[in-house]
């Protein structure tokens, strides 16, 4: 075991792997994150906290990861590269590993433009970081873990065991460096894979056909990403303006049935588009599930964790697998990662 | 503390028009001077180069137009007839100034035997420099063959009197009916105290030829029958009429012909139709009125019925040259022709007329030619010289006057130094044409065509063909001028290379290598790269870029004292090529300042950068109104795109300091600057008063 | 070239509004060739400092010059002594930010305001447009990325992308960015090297880069004499 998290065991065992994301509030409130944790209890195998998320300042990922341990959920801490140099990322990193978290998810981060969004303002006049990028951050929990290495080369006396995640947009341009980069990633040491989030499946599997030729379905697990669509809105603005996404007209032409459905009724038409969407990320958990390398999914439903537990359901993914607990002196031992 | 750094000027350049004018006439500047309303500076740089300028503004050749650059995009500029124009407008002026008189006449006597433009123009200038010229004219009236022989309807005495009445003005003294040879000898004249002589007689007889039957009645030289038409008593002629000959004086004989009554005119010349000498033109013309021309025939012999004539046979003629284009006319007896004629008017040439050179011991060449230097103008007898067509040999109008001036100052260094002066012939360095890409780029601008009689109502009688342009249209043909060697100029010190020009020319002239170059031949100094060069390295000779602030300065001041705080003060740059009459402009020059308006005029607004579009504002202005051409006329492409550009960006400088951007109004010449001008500047005053005083509330 | 920008006038006029003699300071190269303050936008900058000043009725004097470089020492070596002669009480520099540091050392006692903000290093890609193409970074690793530097080029710098944020060959951050990394990848399969993506660059070391401190460059042939110097401070 590299980290022996929750969802490294899953993923060794060979079930089909659950992660949900959470987004942690924009203040110091903990209720926010423990009652999602709550809520969220025992529907999947780990929850990824989110890192100031399109660069809205939040509560920091490890202490809302802090946060839904102390209610038995086992986080997937990110990591963004646009707030941290390497030294920070790297006393982070040996922080949470302090803290018990054993999952983290390495990702460059949205640009700080992204933050003045709706109504916010964001920080877009912030300075970027980007010391290194989400490849190199594998590389750095890489060697912390398997080398007992800091970046500089100075010695790590206890490696952190953590199982090391990176994000992969397959549908991203250019398309045809996108397999390539998911090797790099893997070459550089990432454990699991979540994916941006995929509506378009036939383009996925097309993508994953490549990704299994290169092997590395064997080498890394990979989680598709699904995204619950809330709205038909939601679904244009996703397929017009977020990169790497593409949303399929008969997806976009259920929702728009849906809408329209209510007559003029608008709560109606908020209820029925929030079913529908619902009922399209079930269908699309089930048809990722058949993509082959695909190991499991990772659910994101953006200020919306609530509807979760019932798609969770629907899918037929509960309950989730349980494992006898093991002692903290395993937990900790990084020396032997292979064993 | 920045100097002025501009690239040394390489040695000067010409446009062609004054290159290829025998006495170098600055018709470019002279454009220049028309298109800005400066119509004495115009006379007097025309009187300056030519004072026959009247008459060649009327039966110049033209080699200007010949030349002019224009040609490789429409047609050439009617340099020409700008002149005429010029004279005309000026009359009075040169009568003004002509008053003034001459300078004092202390110095020695010079004599000069012909009154033709060559004699006149040199003892025009001998006058000038002090001397006391002494004209001899053989005939009763002055002017040579333009006042003897050249027929009204081409050239009015009047104007021939013009000139030489402006000649004679500086103090010359013209002694007509006196024949030197004749009269009194050449010995006389300097026994009279004369310190030189100056021989120019001209051409003023016509040749024969010596075919059978050419002594019948009814058989009649040019020159005397041209002669005698400008007489009192104008010669009558047949009703069929055959001129001989293909040159310019067969055609004014065979025009003559058909004034004075004759039905049928027919010039019969050895020369094929491309061959004649006549100017195509005046060829044209001829055939309008309903001359016919029967090219490459020669005269055989004239046939007559008691000495009187009654035709002539003609022969076809094959070749008029040898291979080595010398006259040796070749002819096909086989194919002859029979026409009959009432009267035969031989114009085949003129030959000089030397009887004054009797008992002098001038060497002559030949019967009728002085035997001459052409470097100094001296004949063999010292303090004698020779000029125009009896030393040079047929030639126009304006190489005699030419040759006239030179003559003048091979006499006047002769008489101040003793000494001769070589004159080598000197040709000027001028542009070369447009090359073909830039061409294609420049607007067609059709040229403005003078009003010319019908030529049923031309052969009516000797009244004159062509009406001269009016202001207007003289002002529209000037705008035609590409002003040749007036383009962009690069401080190679200040350019930094960066391309701007390159990137907007819009004729594709500009090029960077280590700095930025416009090559004189094709650049057509638009000036839209010197405005927008950011370096503010490049100059045109015809306008400062950059150098509003100087000139609107005082003006500006000036009125803001005057007029207090009421009147809105406002400058217009407003596009010189609108206007069609320079009255508009003076008078609105005067009156307008008073009400606030300053109006400046330039060559293309595109030319003004964006810092000259808010000098105004720099010296007190309140608002400033530019006035493009009027839409599609201009002269430039894209240079109403870059003017408003420019606007723009001046419009955001106001903005940034917290000026109203509506204080620069710009608008497009509708019609003329005569009928819209004055209705812009009273919309935009009256705006422009209503911002003040909203800003002036703003403030209090 | 380093590209700059015009400040607005109302910023600069802020800077002056206590002088009554400003010197406009032009620079004949970078800034010239940007548009931003070569001999004409002196002209302008001091026109509508003028017309500013006219209309709250202060009597200011604005002198207007332009020197080749701000940038050496040779070309402003003229200048402490003009600005004394002129009694010049402030310069607005419209050279860039270089101009501005070597004149306000050059002109001890004068101050000097800057009239552009200097942007970046760039190429004017079209007349009037320039794009940032170089970040000065002090190692170059361009024959890695096919010639297109994902440092200047990308928005985030990263050196292993493109990251999930390319769209159309745009960046993220707005679509009238171009995405380097989308560059790099067009222009390594044009160059048939795109296989060369598959190696993982790993952090660099920035300390090339101004995140080293403030940087020098010696060259041993010009500069002799400061070889000791540099090597001393190395």
């Amino acid at each position: 075991m590299k980290s022996g998290s929750n969802l490294e065991r899953v993923l060794r065992a060979g079930h089909f792997a659950v992660t949900v994301e959470i987004g942690p509030p924009m203040d110091c409130n903990a209720s926010v994150v423990t009652e999602k944790a709550r809520m969220l209890r025992g529907i999947a195998d780990a929850f990824n906290i989110t890192d100031n998320q399109t660069a809205v300042v939040r509560m920091s990922s490890i202490a809302s990861c802090v946060l839904i341990m102390e209610e038995g959920l086992e986080p997937v801490m990110q990591m963004t590269c646009r707030d941290r140099n390497r030294l920070a990322i790297q006393s982070d990193i040996l922080g949470a590993c302090a803290l018990g978290i054993r999952n983290c998810l390495c990702i460059a981060g949205d640009h700080q433009s992204f933050g003045a969004a709706g109504r916010l303002k964001g920080h877009p006049g912030a300075k970027n970081v980007y010391d290194v990028d989400s490849i190199q951050l594998v590389s750095i929990l890489e060697g912390l873990r398997d080398k007992g290495c800091q970046q500089g080369g100075d010695p790590v006396e206890m490696r952190p065991p953590l199982l090391i995640g990176a994000a992969w947009t397959p549908l991203g341009d250019p398309i045809e460096i996108r397999p390539l980069r998911l090797k790099k990633k893997v070459e550089a040491g990432a454990d699991f894979i979540q994916t941006q989030g995929v509506y378009d499946v036939a383009r996925f599997a097309h993508q994953m056909e490549l990704v299994r030729n290169m092997g590395l379905h064997e080498r890394t697990a990979i989680l598709a990403g699904i995204i619950v669509p809330r709205s038909l809105a939601m679904l244009k603005y996703m397929n017009s303006s977020v990169a790497g996404v593409s949303v399929p007209d008969s997806l976009m032409d259920r929702m728009a049935e849906a809408k329209e459905s209510a007559g003029k009724d608008k709560k109606q038409a908020r209820r029925n588009q929030e079913e529908e969407g619902a009922r399209i990320a079930v269908e699309l958990i089930q048809q990722a599930r058949e993509v082959p390398g695909v190991k499991g999914v990772h659910i994101q439903a953006i200020e919306w964790e609530g509807s979760v537990p019932e798609i969770v359901d629907t899918a037929g993914l509960l309950p989730r697998p349980t494992f006898p607990q093991e002692g903290e002196g395993d937990d900790f031992d990084g020396e032997d990662p292979g064993s | 503390m920045s100097g002025n750094r501009l690239a040394q000027e390489q040695q000067p350049v010409y446009a062609p028009c004054t290159a290829a004018c025998p006495v170098h006439t600055d018709t470019r500047q002279l454009v220049e001077f028309i298109v800005e309303g400066r119509y004495e500076d115009a006379l007097e740089l025309l009187l300056e180069a030519n004072p026959f300028s009247s008459v060649c503004g009327r039966i110049c050749h033209h080699p200007c137009e010949q030349s002019c650059r224009r040609s490789k995009v429409d047609a050439p500029v009617g340099l020409m007839r700008l002149k005429r124009f010029v004279v005309e407008a000026m009359r009075d002026y040169r009568l003004s100034r002509r008053t003034a008189g001459g300078p004092p006449q202390k110095r020695e006597k010079v004599a000069v035997i012909g009154s033709g433009p060559a004699g006149l123009t040199a003892a025009g200038d001998l006058a000038r420099e002090g001397f006391r010229p002494v004209v001899f004219e053989r005939s009763a009236t002055p002017g040579g063959l333009l006042g003897n022989a050249i027929p009204r309807y081409r050239l009015p005495y009047a104007v021939v009197k013009e000139d030489i009445d402006d000649i004679l003005a500086r103090g010359v003294e013209l002694r007509t009916a006196v024949t030197v040879g004749q009269d009194l000898l050449l010995e006389d004249l300097f026994a009279e105290g004369f310190a030189a002589v100056l021989i120019a007689t001209g051409l003023s007889e016509s040749r024969t030829l010596a075919i059978p039957g050419i002594d019948s009645r009814g058989v009649l030289l040019a020159l005397p029958f041209l002669r005698t038409v400008l007489s009192s008593q104008p010669p009558a002629v047949g009703r069929r009429v055959v001129v001989i000959g293909g040159g310019n004086v067969a055609v004014d004989v065979a025009r003559t012909a058909r004034r004075l009554g004759a039905e049928k005119v027919t010039m019969v010349c050895l020369e094929s139709r491309e061959e004649m000498p006549a100017w195509s033109w005046e060829v044209e013309e001829t055939e309008e009125e309903g001359v016919q021309i029967m090219p490459s025939w020669g005269p055989r012999s004239v046939f007559g019925e008691d000495g009187e004539l009654k035709g002539l046979e003609l022969r076809r003629c094959t070749a008029v040259f040898d291979s080595d284009g010398r006259f040796s006319p070749r002819f096909d007896e086989n194919d002859t022709a029979t026409i009959v004629a009432d009267n035969l008017i031989i114009a085949i040439g003129q030959r000089g007329n030397l009887t004054c050179l009797r008992g002098s011991g001038v060497e002559t060449d030949g019967p009728d030619r002085i035997r001459w230097d052409p470097g100094t103008l001296a004949t063999s007898r010292e303090g004698v010289f020779a000029c125009g067509e009896v030393a040079t040999g047929p030639g126009s109008a304006v190489e005699a006057v030419f040759d006239g001036h030179r003559a003048a100052k091979a006499i006047v260094h002769y008489l101040e130094t003793d000494e001769l002066l070589e004159q080598p012939p000197m040709e000027l360095p001028h542009i070369g044409e447009i090359p073909d890409e830039v061409a294609e780029k420049v607007p067609v601008l059709s040229p403005v065509a003078a009003e010319v009689l019908s030529p049923e109502d031309r052969v009516r009688d000797f009244s004159e063909i062509e009406r001269g342009f009016t202001e207007a249209e003289a002002l529209a043909e000037a705008r035609r001028c590409l002003a040749c060697t007036t383009g962009a100029l690069v401080d190679e010190e200040r350019c930094a290379g960066c391309l701007t020009c390159v990137r907007i020319c819009p004729f594709g002239v500009a090029t960077v290598e280590q700095t930025a170059a416009m090559p004189q031949e094709e650049c057509m100094a638009c000036g839209l790269c010197a405005a927008q060069c950011p370096a503010a390295a490049i100059a045109l000779k015809r306008f400062g870029t950059n150098q509003m602030r100087e000139m609107v300065q005082p003006v500006v001041m000036e009125l803001k004292k005057r007029a207090g705080a009421e009147a809105a003060v406002i400058v217009s740059y407003c596009c010189l090529f609108e206007i069609t009459g320079r009255d508009f402009i003076r008078r609105a020059q005067e009156e307008y300042p008073p009400r606030g308006i300053v109006p400046v005029l330039v060559p293309c607004v595109a030319r003004l950068s964006v810092a000259d579009l808010l000098s105004p504002f720099e010296v007190g202005a309140d608002g400033l109104v530019v006035i493009g051409c009027s839409e599609g006329s201009c002269l430039y492409p894209t240079a109403e795109q870059r003017v408003m550009e420019r606007i723009r960006r001046a419009k955001g400088v106001l903005a940034e300091i917290g000026l109203e951007s509506e204080r620069i109004d710009y608008w497009r010449t509708e019609r003329s600057a005569e009928a819209s001008w004055t209705a812009f500047w009273e919309l935009s005053q009256r705006k422009l008063s209503r911002i003040r005083s909203a800003s002036e509330e703003r403030r209090r | 070239m380093i590209v700059a920008e015009r400040k607005p006038l109302a910023e600069i006029r802020g800077f002056v509004d206590d002088y009554r003699r400003i010197l406009i300071l032009g620079c004949g190269t970078c800034a010239t060739v940007c548009l931003a303050g070569g001999e004409a936008e002196v002209k302008v900058v001091a026109a509508g400092l003028r017309i500013s000043f006219l209309r709250d009725e202060k009597e200011v004097e604005i002198l207007e010059d332009c020197v080749t470089r701000q940038c050496e020492p040779e070309f402003v070596a003229d200048l402490p002594r003009k600005v004394q002669d002129e009694g010049v009480g402030a310069v607005v520099s419209l050279g860039c930010g270089v101009g501005v540091n070597f004149l306000a050392q050059t002109l001890e006692t004068v101050p000097v305001f800057p009239g552009v903000n200097t942007e970046f290093f760039g190429a004017a890609v079209e007349p009037g447009v320039w794009l940032e193409m170089c970040a000065g970074c002090g190692n170059c690793i361009l024959h890695l990325t096919g010639g297109i530097c994902p440092i200047a080029r990308c928005s985030k710098s990263i050196l292993n992308g493109p990251c999930g944020g390319s769209r159309d060959g745009k960046c993220e951050i707005n679509p009238e960015v171009e995405c380097g990394w989308a560059l790099i990848v067009e222009r390594m399969k044009k160059l048939g090297t795109l296989d060369r993506l598959a190696e993982i660059l790993p952090p660099r070391d920035w300390s090339t880069s101004h995140h080293g401190g403030p940087r020098k460059v010696i060259h041993p042939e010009a500069a002799p004499a400061a070889i000791g110097q540099g090597k001393a401070e190395q």
